[in-house]
């Protein structure tokens, strides 16, 4: 970002442009001092025309630093940390030597969630029962959980050494979105429609997505705005006809009388800005002309009865049951729709060994539940020419331990120092399979990909550069990566 | 080394503020107008130079330290970084203004540069012989006389001296005092949280005393409804929620600290006195119960409830989430940044850090009953009673059967919902190994749960047995320990990886700690340096947030950074004034309160003017009063005030509001959420219970903080589903259908009339006629359509209400129903 004390020279912005932007700044309560006005990224943003003025959002769409490689993302979260040896890391050695004791200069220094279990007895390693084979032309490894996404290995890229910090689920969800275990700061999707606004102007630019038995640990922090302005957090979509909260007109209201008490707001505010000249009054006005297009755009987004049964059928939605599937077909036509970042939860992966949490019939059951819909979700997204600049992220918060649980079934503890994650589209090598681990998939020996290295290249990839999106707040410069983070290149198509 | 101290130059500060913003152009001809060390190049030097020539020893390159004089004139082998007097000579200049960019200072991949009007300050500064002062906020506030004015009759108090003083010399008029109706509504938002009824409206503008605006200040600073709502400013610092956070996000009781804290602010609790309570209660002489509950300040933070953590990591989590807390509140720096390094930017080492850190190290965390002697003994009583009934049937076989089949069918969401005990009693031993005495927590939730019929009879026994018992509310607060906790430096601020042993004690740059005896200084030792009158910021960081609060901005904006990171003050002789003004007057909150509050700065309108908006677009120099936008909480209570639904009980437990279905599934464990029926169901913002994970959405949608860190100013966003909250939310339609029916009941019986009170009910103000043209027109075309639609049987009154709770929900969603003017 610019100098925060230097403003750029705001000569090539039309005066309406300026003035709102301006004032948005000032009125977002935080840094006036320090905000550059020109344009958030330090460039001279030229307004675009994007239909509707949009001069008064916040979320117009700007340029970023770069030309960017992707315009949207779909982050398919799953929560609770899934089992990169049951999924991805095929381990031979492991399963050779199931039950032994791990050699203890793997666990020198580590540090785990639930210790006190390995205090019990020393931790043995778990082989997989899961059967491994390579799949598509790039010979890429996919176990027997994922057929379907197995059928799409040559459109992904597979990195498995990607390495976190936390070992526990609410402060890793918290480092994965927002680069840190600290509150109170912006999550990515806030980050990125700060940076770059969205092109949806009657849809949120960052929608979250849940689904599975319960909400995911951390709750609205992980999709959180931190210390920027409010327009930037995520909406939770709700299951249901009304996916936006308070998008439905109160019982009894008709269409035309929402109309005419929309169009008696608009016309006293409008006196009003008039009176006081306040500019605020013009953000609040298009607002309010925002919120009335949702009411239309939303319950036509959810409105699944264009989608042919062949598309229907490819995700394994059932029309009106919720499901990570219906999930995925949403975060299809809401990037479709200009959604900037959409990210779906679904839980539960945390596969300790307990009677509802093991890597047996509850692996099943989730890998079941995501499966179908991952695939097609690519598929889909390559057959309408979007998934060329639309980058599609799978992975949880962490991943899990080569040593076995002693539980009542099979199960894995957390594990931050090596786990997979898949993207997809956007400006990454399909095909590629980057990072080894060592013989027990303990920790990356080749290529590992710091979390902040993730999102230093995500960034990238949306064309904006994670050492200069930054936000002054408390006296300092903070960014989504912290003060870590490179660009993993070889990851770039 | 003594350096000529230049003399201040206040009449060029706004000028100079607007340069260091970057919104004038370069400004020459004013080489021999003295050049402030503080305000004009420190905070150069502190954003461009520092992160690698400053406080942090680590960080520091080639050995060059600009934040000290010493190290910025320091011979670096025939050259020196500022020689002063002589530009040519001095390093820092010739590589600012360095023409190759590999040679460059601040080097190109810093992302930082230098514009050629800062290059330009800096000779001059260095030409004027460099002279150095210390950052303005670790010296002591000065005592300056209000400067003299032209306009004698504008000024009401000293504050309105400093503040036309800047504005005469540049020829800039104040604005004229806003309107009766609007100030008495600006008056009601801003001190108490709730408009005004028209009643009050009509009593101001018919008291033609002189002092009537004075005796409406006093009148709100009197109502128990001003420690509401500046609490609830407080509370947003002490990061007050009714849950613990994190992922389980289990319900707390902490609401008599909010409480206390209303109370405390009602009656004016000096400052200095609330602050010692807040931070020390425990360990004040002779502590009473309130000031134990007081020590509820530093319980506020999240606590980590998820299975396999390290209680050591987490707990010192909460200690760090304190520190940062206490620096934040009270001294408005960023303490926090010294967690892992030196400061980058202020005087805080590493140690300096680890050493405030050892104040908060050694506490319990209890849960304490507050009651009455006799309650506490009834209640020990009957818990000794069920203990004993459930001991004599808790080895019986057919019971532990039936619990084991109970326990087993216990679905994930239902073992969710159980307490922590019992989950972590479910965790520490399957149920076939589990002892009586281990198993007792579970089995009496068992008892409790169980619909066997070979547990009824019991578990009604027992509800017998706890028939009367006393409802005791707990309350969780800080207890220092016997003995104190060693306190280790963490490298990194890594708590695996502690170093060496540190004492408590408080950064060198700050006056000197003064212990009460001669042993190892505590947290009570802390609080007292805190509200010391030696202290340099805790004052002064008071009343700019105070100030923040009744003009939309502190006169240091960055109100929880008066570090050399933050922004100087708009008003520094002024923010002195009221410092020393208010350790004067005895810590009184509501002396400073009342000063601004009769201030004619305060009083002027708020209306935009264009003539100003390109000198100053920020509204910095106060020509004018700032439209605001009332927070989350207001707007419910300013609808529940049009409406007549507000209850206005103070305290007690937070309660349950409508909100929107499925808003509690979005957090690990679904909570529910019932609606409350009763009076409750209309209580005031504040009182709503806040979920951290999953905050109730008005709350949220309107910036209010999410309680998980001290939040100083919550933003102010303009989104659109705040139109949609408004517009289409259950609660806002229930308040809209209760204006319209207290308009038909209690209002005159024409359309006019009607419109009138409805508009002073929302706004205090009268409409102008085309307003109320307007709202007629949508009246008259609600009603139409209301009897059009019903055909022959239509309903006249049923479509009487439904036209005019369209009236009240535009007028509950216009702007200025929303705003403070």
């Amino acid at each position: 970002m610019t100098p925060p004390v230097e403003s750029e020279p705001m000569t090539d912005l039309p005066p309406l442009l300026r003035s709102t932007r301006r004032h948005f700044f000032e009125r977002c309560g935080i840094g006036l001092g320090s905000m550059a006005l020109g344009s958030i990224l330090g460039g001279n943003a030229p307004a675009r025309d994007v239909g509707r003025s949009r001069s008064n959002d916040p979320l117009a769409p700007r340029p970023g630093h770069l030309e960017p490689r992707a315009k949207r993302v779909i982050y398919l979260f799953m929560a609770g940390g899934p089992s990169q040896l049951e999924l991805f890391d095929h381990k031979p050695e492991l399963q050779r030597l199931h039950n032994q004791p791990i050699p203890s200069s793997y666990l020198e220094g580590k540090r785990f969630a639930f210790m006190d279990t390995f205090a019990k007895e020393p931790p043995r390693l778990l082989g997989t029962r899961r059967a491994f084979a390579r799949h598509g032309d790039s010979g890429a490894w996919v176990s027997e959980c994922l057929p379907h996404t197995a059928r799409v290995a040559d459109d992904l890229t597979f990195v498995k050494s990607v390495w976190t910090e936390p070992v526990n689920h609410a402060p890793a969800k918290l480092y994965m979105n927002s680069g840190t275990t600290q509150f109170g700061r912006p999550s990515m999707g806030a980050w990125l429609t700060y940076g770059i606004g969205s092109e949806a102007d009657d849809l949120p630019g960052f929608v979250v997505l849940q689904s599975g038995p319960r909400g995911p640990r951390g709750g609205s922090v992980l999709w959180g705005s931190g210390f920027l302005p409010t327009a930037y957090q995520g909406v939770p979509f709700r299951n249901g006809p009304e996916p936006i909260l308070d998008l439905s007109r109160p019982e009894g209201v008709s269409p035309a009388d929402q109309a005419a008490t929309l169009d008696a707001i608009g016309d006293l505010n409008r006196r009003r800005l008039d009176s006081t000249g306040d500019p605020e009054i013009a953000t609040r006005i298009a607002s309010y002309e925002m919120a009335f297009r949702m009411q239309t755009s939303a319950p036509e987004l959810i409105d699944l009865s264009g989608e042919s049964k062949a598309t229907l059928d490819l995700y394994g939605v059932e029309p009106g049951v919720p499901s990570f599937a219906t999930n995925c077909l949403l975060a299809r036509r809401l990037v479709e729709r200009g959604t900037r970042f959409v990210q779906l939860y679904h839980t539960n992966w945390d596969h300790h060994g307990g009677p509802t949490e093991n890597l047996e019939d509850s692996l099943d059951t989730v890998c079941r539940d995501v499966d179908r819909a991952c695939a097609a979700l690519v598929t889909d997204l390559k057959a309408r020419g979007l998934l060329q600049d639309t980058l599609v992220i799978w992975g949880g918060e962490f991943g899990r331990t080569p040593m076995g649980e002693v539980r009542e079934k099979i199960g894995r503890n957390h594990h931050p120092d090596a786990f997979t994650m898949w993207m997809a589209g956007g400006g990454v090598k399909p095909g590629l399979t980057l990072g080894e681990t060592d013989e027990f998939g303990f920790s990356g020996i080749e290529d590992r990909v710091h979390v902040h290295d993730l999102q230093a290249t995500i960034l990238h990839l949306l064309g904006l550069d994670h050492t200069r999106l930054t936000y002054r707040f408390q006296g300092r410069d903070f960014r989504l990566t912290d003060v870590g983070g490179r660009v993993v290149e070889k990851l770039l198509a | 080394m003594t350096r000529p101290q230049p003399s201040r130059a206040p009449a060029r500060l706004c000028t100079l503020l607007l340069a260091s913003a970057g919104l004038l152009a370069p400004v020459g001809g004013r080489a021999e107008e003295p050049v402030s060390f503080s305000r004009q190049i420190r905070p150069i030097l502190a954003d461009s130079c520092f992160s690698c020539h400053g406080p942090d020893a680590n960080a520091r390159k080639a050995n060059l330290r600009l934040d000290t004089v010493d190290g910025a004139t320091a011979d670096l082998g025939g050259f020196a970084a500022i020689v002063p007097g002589s530009p040519e000579e001095s390093e820092v200049l010739l590589r600012i203004e360095e023409e190759l960019a590999e040679h460059r200072m601040p080097p190109p991949d810093s992302g930082k540069s230098l514009s050629r009007n800062q290059i330009d300050l800096i000779r001059r500064w260095i030409e004027q012989g460099a002279p150095w002062e210390g950052h303005w906020a670790f010296s002591p506030p000065s005592r300056v006389e209000p400067p003299p004015v032209v306009d004698e009759e504008w000024c009401r108090n000293p504050i309105d001296r400093f503040i036309l003083s800047p504005l005469e010399r540049d020829g800039i008029a104040p604005s004229p005092v806003a309107d009766r109706v609007t100030l008495i509504r600006r008056a009601s938002l801003d001190v108490i949280g709730l408009p005004p009824t028209p009643e009050e409206v009509d009593a101001f503008l018919a008291d033609d005393s002189p002092d009537a605006y004075e005796a409406l200040i006093d009148r709100l600073l009197a109502s128990p409804h001003f420690g509401e709502r500046w609490g609830r400013l407080w509370l947003d610092m002490a990061r007050y929620a009714d849950s613990n956070g994190y992922s389980i996000d289990a319900p707390r009781e902490i609401w008599l600290y909010r409480d206390w804290v209303i109370d405390a602010l009602n009656r004016d609790l000096p400052f200095d006195e609330f602050t010692l309570d807040q931070l020390a209660g425990d360990l004040r002489p002779g502590a009473t119960t309130e000031q134990l509950v007081a020590t509820g300040f530093h319980r506020n933070t999240p606590i980590n409830q998820e299975g396999g953590i390290d209680r050591e990591q987490f707990r010192i989590e909460s200690v760090i989430d304190r520190l940062n807390t206490t620096g934040t509140v009270w001294l408005g720096l960023t303490v926090g940044c010294a967690q892992c390094h030196d400061h980058k930017y202020d005087p805080i080492s590493q140690v300096d850090y680890y050493r405030l850190f050892a104040f908060l190290n050694s506490v319990d965390e209890p849960t304490i009953p507050v009651a009455s002697p006799e309650d506490i003994a009834r209640r020990e009583e009957i818990e000794r009673q069920v203990a004993d009934y459930l001991s004599e049937i808790e080895r019986d076989p057919k019971l532990l059967a039936i619990q084991k089949s109970w326990e087993e069918n216990l679905d994930a969401p239902a073992r969710q919902r159980q307490s922590q005990e019992v989950r972590e009693a479910f965790d520490a031993t399957p149920f076939d190994k589990r002892t009586p005495e281990a198993n007792r927590v579970v089995f009496a939730a068992f008892i409790d749960q169980s619909d066997a019929p070979e547990v009824t009879p019991h578990r009604e026994a027992l509800q017998k047995i706890k028939a009367d018992l006393p409802s005791i509310p707990t309350t969780m607060v800080v207890r220092e320990q016997a003995s104190p906790r060693e306190t280790r430096f963490l490298m990194g601020g890594d708590f695996t990886r502690p170093g060496e042993v540190v004492e408590p004690g408080v950064p060198s740059v700050l006056p000197p700690l003064r212990s009460r005896s001669a042993g190892r200084p505590d947290r009570l030792d802390l609080a007292r340096w805190l509200v010391d009158p030696a202290n340099p910021l805790t004052a002064r960081v008071t009343v700019n947030r105070i100030w923040q609060a009744y003009f939309g901005r502190g006169i240091v904006e960055t109100g929880e950074d008066f570090g050399t990171q933050g922004t100087p003050p708009s008003h520094p002789e002024l923010l002195d004034w009221l410092a020393t003004e208010f350790v004067a007057r005895g810590w009184s909150q509501k002396a400073i309160h009342r000063l601004i509050l009769t201030s004619n700065a305060y009083r002027q309108a708020s209306a935009h003017r264009p003539e100003l908006s390109e000198i100053d677009p920020g509204n910095r120099r106060l020509a004018r009063q700032s439209r605001l936008r009332i927070e989350a909480e207001l707007i419910r209570d300013s609808a529940l005030v049009a409406s007549g639904l507000l209850h206005p009980k103070i305290g007690g437990p937070s309660v349950f509001p409508p909100q929107p279905d499925g808003v509690m599934s979005l957090g690990q464990v679904d909570r529910g959420w019932t609606a409350d029926q009763g009076p409750d169901r209309y209580r005031r913002g504040m009182y709503t219970f806040f979920w951290r994970a999953t905050p109730h959405p008005l709350l949220v949608g309107f910036d209010a903080p999410d309680g998980t860190f001290a939040c100083t100013r919550r933003a102010r966003s303009n989104t659109p589903l705040q139109a949609l909250m408004l517009l289409n939310d259950e609660a806002f339609f229930e308040f809209a259908s209760a204006l319209a029916d207290r308009v038909l009941a209690t209002g005159p019986t024409d359309d006019a009339g009607r419109i009138d009170l409805a508009f002073r009910l929302c706004l205090a103000r009268h409409p102008d006629e085309a307003e109320s043209a307007r709202l007629a027109e949508l009246l008259e075309g609600q009603r139409a359509h209301a009897l059009g639609n019903s055909g022959a049987g239509a309903d006249p009154e049923a479509a009487e209400r439904s036209a005019w709770t369209a009236v009240a929900r535009v007028l509950l969603n216009l702007d200025e129903f929303i705003t403070r003017e």
